[in-house]
């Protein structure tokens, strides 16, 4: 392990709430120790060089999805990112594109997540509401189940809304984020609606006919969520209720 | 002043807090959650293995029930909880599952036929029944007599929580996000609200309402290395330790998972040794039957991370720059079962560690993991000193878990307590008024403001980053997995001294809106509090209980320590808590103290166990041969739950037929 | 209800004719560029190949009807059409959205990004070159031949305009059809993702390659 390595941290600063701020570039230098993430260099930085430094954690373990940014170009979970993985030791870091800035790193991906779950209304629509709670469940194919998990894994980093071109240039387009969820809820055999009704939600041009496949989600998800085949799935689903 | 009213209040939006959220909404009352973050990063989400409900689908978990499940609960508290908690808890929390189940959480399912499993090391095969296909199934955890903890392959926090939320956001409930509450509005007697500030902007809001609940998690964060995420810092008690009234229930009560991974303290699931994991040492030997012959590493967590830190100090450990540490071995469970049900784990294995669970042992070590202790509550969740102060969740000391929690059991109390306490908070609500008193509102509201600008404009000078860090080493270094009287009344000292230097803090970064170095300074002075009552409670406990081990009382001392400790701060200036202890009733026990079948047994009895024993025998002869379990369980010890939450919980074994489900069983 | 239905669906129609305009332009491309590569076999084997399209096998002299040819530039013009038209709804139209695009391409580092960038940029250079080749070959369909197709080219420059376009069209034609692929479903996992890249980028060398090779297979015939 590389211990006692210098890094240089270029990170992009700027509080839009005081009134003559730009935003900039600020470098940073920092001894590596060893197994050190990019979490532990930002708290490192704020504690001994910038106080003011603003940036998201929650786990720091890869499971809340609170830490997504720009490193190096890649968008991704900075807590589970070792800097080890910088050869020559140079990290740039930048908010993520497509959020509001609260500050430097820091972007309000809860509001934007919230406000799509309440536009799409992405919840379980369950087929009848008189199921007791005393009563032995319903049940469900376990193939089923474990599907339904594998679609269930996103953590709403945010990274697939900021590495999607068409995301950036149409701001009402759900993203892969929506899409996603909306294919989730499709396969789940207790939710109501129907491909009639997904249609309504995601059948137009800031649903699954606006995306471009350019893929930036797939490419950078941090937990390897199969957008690709999920979202060609929908399309080809949408486009069955033509005929 | 900006003031905003709700009937019902909820600080925190994990679990606990937006099943709270969605009891009130449900009946029609005003209601709104403040967070710190957006609700679906709350820290519940890391909940990995599952939650404890004595379903009873799987075939190991046939003859299960709620009586089972309060046994294993109690004997896991090493008798510190309270046993009518324990049994409202182990009643609802199959409703619970299967209301998740009704909301969207895709519970694993049981597959009809032959399975291969992993047990003591061994490969096992089970044959499911026909009529339990496609039902919730279960894993094992530590502590328990029956597979009980039902799961969505290694991810079940994640999935209850985005369940949780989606519904909360299908009823329109409000989460201000990025608000943090700092003080309870409360005139001695009765609790009104919060004064929140918003991260963002750094507006002081007052929340006024009818009942305020406090389900901010645990105090993990009180320590160096935690499981836990870093906003677990016990924000929560300090605001009820402030009020000077209410009362903090056996904050030495803290919880070491045996299995996080080394250095960084990132957890690994109990379900890696449920599913069939090994912990080995620096010969790769498998240490644990020596110590546990019966349960080997599925002993509840306090009791393996005791053997772990024991077998550590005989110089079995594996040394490394970040101290010594064991190896879980998970390699024997296969790829495919490590890619499917342990995909969690796999990826934090590949991403801090850079290894390949299906290949290489995972270096792990005991670290702090949850917090038994918290805002003390009545079995309604309500502080018996503040009237309409809730809590619910890690936050409470409802007290199902005593002094020590049973995993699977923590994820089961946010949704069963919050289900419970929910309708309870809801008819608190239906019950009372608000009570509107802006004078109030604005003293709290001044106090905050003035503390802010003692911290921006004052003289002081402490770094509230080194006074944090500081707190963290004491806490690890004394208040550990071993404790002992010299190295706790140091611990006092120390965070004594610390909590001094805390009234003279001042900051560098002078911005008033979103500034984190405020925001550590408004902390770390709560924090600080809390970690005395930690250190305080753990060094007056003079026996050994649970999570709380004391190298110079290794024994449980029923006979003098059968209690709750019960911290409060009513003098503002002073530097420590002070401590009472409310004594637990052995003759009202359903399960009188004995021994828990795991760990040492070496208590000291107290005088109306026998007697308690005896009573009980009484009661059962009295009702005869014919009584069912349910009443000899009500002749025993009656308990409270509110009338929808009373019905009997139907499981596969009522709706069969034929007595099939004793056919099937294990072929080895 | 019907009508209020059709222009719901609107957005499925438009995106489905793009891709198959896109394919159909694609497919006849490829066609055309080995019909035209025939030149590479001698100016005999173009001469055979020219005829047959304008269908001298059914004609009794053997020459052939012209105006197919014509018909076919009309029919792709209009193909091409409905395809740009379409095409244009996904574009960066205002500053806005160039800008955010730009800036977003800036921060973050994605290949297949730049690679739709580089399609969108070959898709409006083909925009302003493909009618000025349509006319040339439509309004004068008998020419086609080694000696007319080469005086065309090489005396007239035309080869100014072939060439850009020869580039840009093979270029948009795989990109495109890659994209088609994923889009509709075609690639089930990464790996054949990135052998359907693999498959694109070669189809755009073995192609241009080709049509240059073409094109200068021309030069002899150039009197």
């Amino acid at each position: 392990m590389s211990q006692g390595r210098q890094l240089t941290f270029n990170i992009f600063r700027y509080d839009p709430q005081e009134p003559n701020d730009k935003p900039k570039m600020v470098r940073y230098h920092l001894t590596e120790t060893p197994g050190m993430t990019v979490f532990i260099a930002l708290n490192k930085l704020r504690e001994e060089q910038d106080t003011s430094l603003q940036f998201d954690f929650v786990c720091r373990a890869g499971i809340c999805g609170s830490c997504a940014m720009v490193i190096n170009g890649f968008p991704t979970l900075a807590c589970r990112t070792l800097t080890a993985k910088y050869p020559n030791g140079e990290i740039t870091l930048m908010p993520l594109p497509g959020f509001e800035l609260i500050g430097d790193l820091s972007v309000n991906t809860g509001k934007f997540m919230r406000e799509l779950a309440e536009r799409l209304k992405l919840w379980l629509h369950p087929k009848a509401n008189d199921i007791s709670i005393h009563r032995l469940e319903e049940p469900m194919a376990p193939e089923e189940a474990a599907r339904l998990y594998e679609l269930e894994r996103c953590v709403e980093c945010g990274v697939c809304v900021s590495a999607c071109a068409t995301k950036q240039m149409r701001e009402t387009f759900v993203g892969a984020v929506g899409m996603m969820k909306i294919a989730r809820f499709e396969l789940d055999s207790r939710d109501a609606r129907t491909a009639e009704d997904f249609y309504h939600v995601i059948g137009n041009q800031d649903g699954v006919f606006g995306c471009m496949t350019l893929l930036g989600c797939q490419d950078n998800c941090p937990k390897d969520l199969p957008h690709m085949q999920q979202i060609a799935y929908l399309r080809r689903k949408m486009a069955m209720t033509l005929v | 002043m900006k003031l905003i009213y709700t009937d019902s209040l909820v600080v925190g939006a994990g679990l606990a807090g937006l099943r709270v959220a969605i009891a009130s909404k449900e009946r029609g009352l005003d209601t709104l959650v403040l967070s710190l973050i957006p609700a679906k990063r709350s820290h519940s989400a890391a909940a990995q293995g599952g939650m404890q409900a004595s379903l009873g689908n799987a075939v190991k978990g046939m003859g299960d029930d709620e009586d089972v499940h309060f046994q294993d609960t109690v004997k896991g508290s090493d008798w510190g909880c309270d046993q009518e908690v324990a049994r409202m808890f182990a009643h609802c929390a199959p409703k619970a599952v299967r209301e998740l189940a009704n909301w969207g959480v895709p519970w694993s399912r049981v597959s009809a036929g032959p399975r291969e499993v992993i047990v003591n090391a061994q490969k096992v095969t089970l044959q499911e029944a026909e009529e339990a296909h496609g039902l919730i199934n279960a894993r094992d955890f530590g502590g328990t007599k029956k597979w009980r903890t039902c799961y969505t392959a290694d991810g079940t926090g994640h999935s209850l929580l985005y369940a949780m939320d989606n519904k909360a956001i299908s009823m329109d409930i409000p989460v201000h996000e990025r608000v943090e509450a700092l003080s309870i509005i409360h005139d001695g007697q009765r609790c009104h609200g919060v004064i929140a500030r918003c991260l963002i902007t750094g507006e002081l809001r007052a929340y006024v309402a009818k009942s305020t609940t406090i389900a901010t998690g645990g105090y993990g964060r009180i320590y160096e290395v935690s499981t836990n995420a870093i906003i677990c810092e016990g924000i929560g008690q300090a605001l009820a330790l402030e009020t000077g009234v209410a009362t903090l229930g056996n904050m030495e009560a803290v919880q070491f998972h045996p299995t996080a991974i080394v250095p960084v303290g990132i957890l690994t699931t109990e379900g890696c040794r449920g599913d069939g994991g090994l912990l080995r040492d620096k010969d790769g030997y498998r240490f644990m039957p020596d110590y546990e012959p019966e349960k080997k590493e599925l002993a509840s967590r306090d009791v393996v991370s005791r053997r772990m830190t024991e077998h550590m100090r005989k110089g079995k450990g594996v040394d490394s720059p970040y101290g010594p540490h064991l190896w879980l071995d998970i390699t024997l469970l296969g790829r495919k079962h490590i890619e499917t049900n342990l995909r969690e784990v796999q990826e934090i294995c590949e991403n801090f560690l850079g290894i390949d669970p299906a290949k290489d042992w995972i270096p792990v070590r005991p670290t702090q993991h949850y917090s038994m202790g918290g805002i003390r509550t009545k079995a309604t969740g309500e502080s018996p000193q503040l009237k309409g102060l809730f809590s619910v969740g890690e936050a409470a000391c409802w007290d199902m878990h005593g002094f020590n929690r049973l995993g699977g059991n923590s994820l089961a109390e946010t949704v069963v307590g919050g289900m419970i306490i929910g309708k309870y908070v809801a008819d608190f609500c239906e019950n009372n008024s608000l009570e509107i008193d802006t004078q109030l509102a604005e003293k709290f509201m001044r106090q905050v403001q003035t503390e802010i600008d003692t911290l921006v404009d004052g003289e002081g000078h402490e770094s509230p980053f080194e006074l944090k860090r500081e707190m963290q080493r004491i806490m690890m270094d004394y208040v550990g997995i071993f404790r002992n009287g010299p190295e706790l009344d140091k611990a006092v000292n120390e965070l004594k001294a610390l909590l001094e230097r805390s009234r003279k803090l001042g900051i560098k970064c002078k911005k008033r809106h979103a500034n984190p170095e405020l925001v550590e300074a408004l902390r770390v002075k709560r924090m600080l509090k809390v970690a005395l009552t930690v250190a305080c409670g753990a060094a007056a406990r003079t026996e050994s209980r649970g999570a709380h081990a004391r190298e110079d009382y290794p024994q449980r001392n029923d006979r003098d320590w059968l209690n709750r400790t019960l911290a409060s701060w009513p003098d503002a200036n002073a530097l420590e808590p002070v401590l009472s202890y409310e004594p637990l009733d052995v003759m009202k026990m359903e399960l009188p103290p004995g021994y828990r079948g795991y760990g040492i047994d070496n208590a000291i009895a107290h005088p109306d166990t026998a007697k308690r024993e005896q009573q009980i025998a009484e009661i059962l002869a009295e009702l005869g041969d014919n009584a069912d379990r349910y009443q000899r369980q009500a002749a025993l010890m009656p308990f409270e739950l509110p009338p929808s939450l009373q019905a009997k919980n139907e499981r596969l074994s009522d709706t069969l037929q034929r007595p099939s489900a004793n056919a099937l069983g294990e072929k080895s | 209800m019907a009508i209020k239905l059709s222009i719901k669906k609107w957005s499925a129609w438009l995106d489905l004719s793009q891709s198959l305009s896109g394919v159909i332009l694609a497919v006849f491309l490829w066609t055309h560029l080995v019909l035209v590569s025939s030149i590479l076999l001698g100016g005999d084997a173009m001469n055979w190949v020219a005829r047959t399209m304008e269908l001298s096998f059914l004609s009794s002299d053997g020459h052939g009807y012209p105006w197919v040819v014509t018909c076919i530039a009309v029919g792709i013009a209009a193909l091409a059409l409905v395809h740009v038209i379409v095409a244009l709804q996904k574009l960066p139209m205002s500053l806005r959205q160039q800008r955010a695009l730009q800036q977003q391409m800036q921060v973050i580092n994605h290949s297949d990004t730049r690679l739709w960038r580089w399609q969108a940029i070959t898709g409006v250079v083909i925009l302003l070159l493909l009618p000025v080749h349509l006319w040339l070959i439509g309004s004068a369909p008998e020419t086609i031949g080694p000696q007319g197709s080469a005086e065309r080219i090489w005396n007239q420059g035309v080869w100014m305009v072939y060439l850009p376009l020869l580039l840009t069209v093979e270029l948009h034609a795989a990109i495109g059809i890659y994209r088609v692929a994923l889009k509709w479903g075609a690639a089930r996992d990464l790996n054949s993702r990135s052998r359907l890249r693999k498959i694109k980028t070669i189809v755009s060398i073995a192609f241009v390659t080709v049509g240059i090779a073409s094109l200068l297979a021309f030069l002899p015939h150039a009197s």
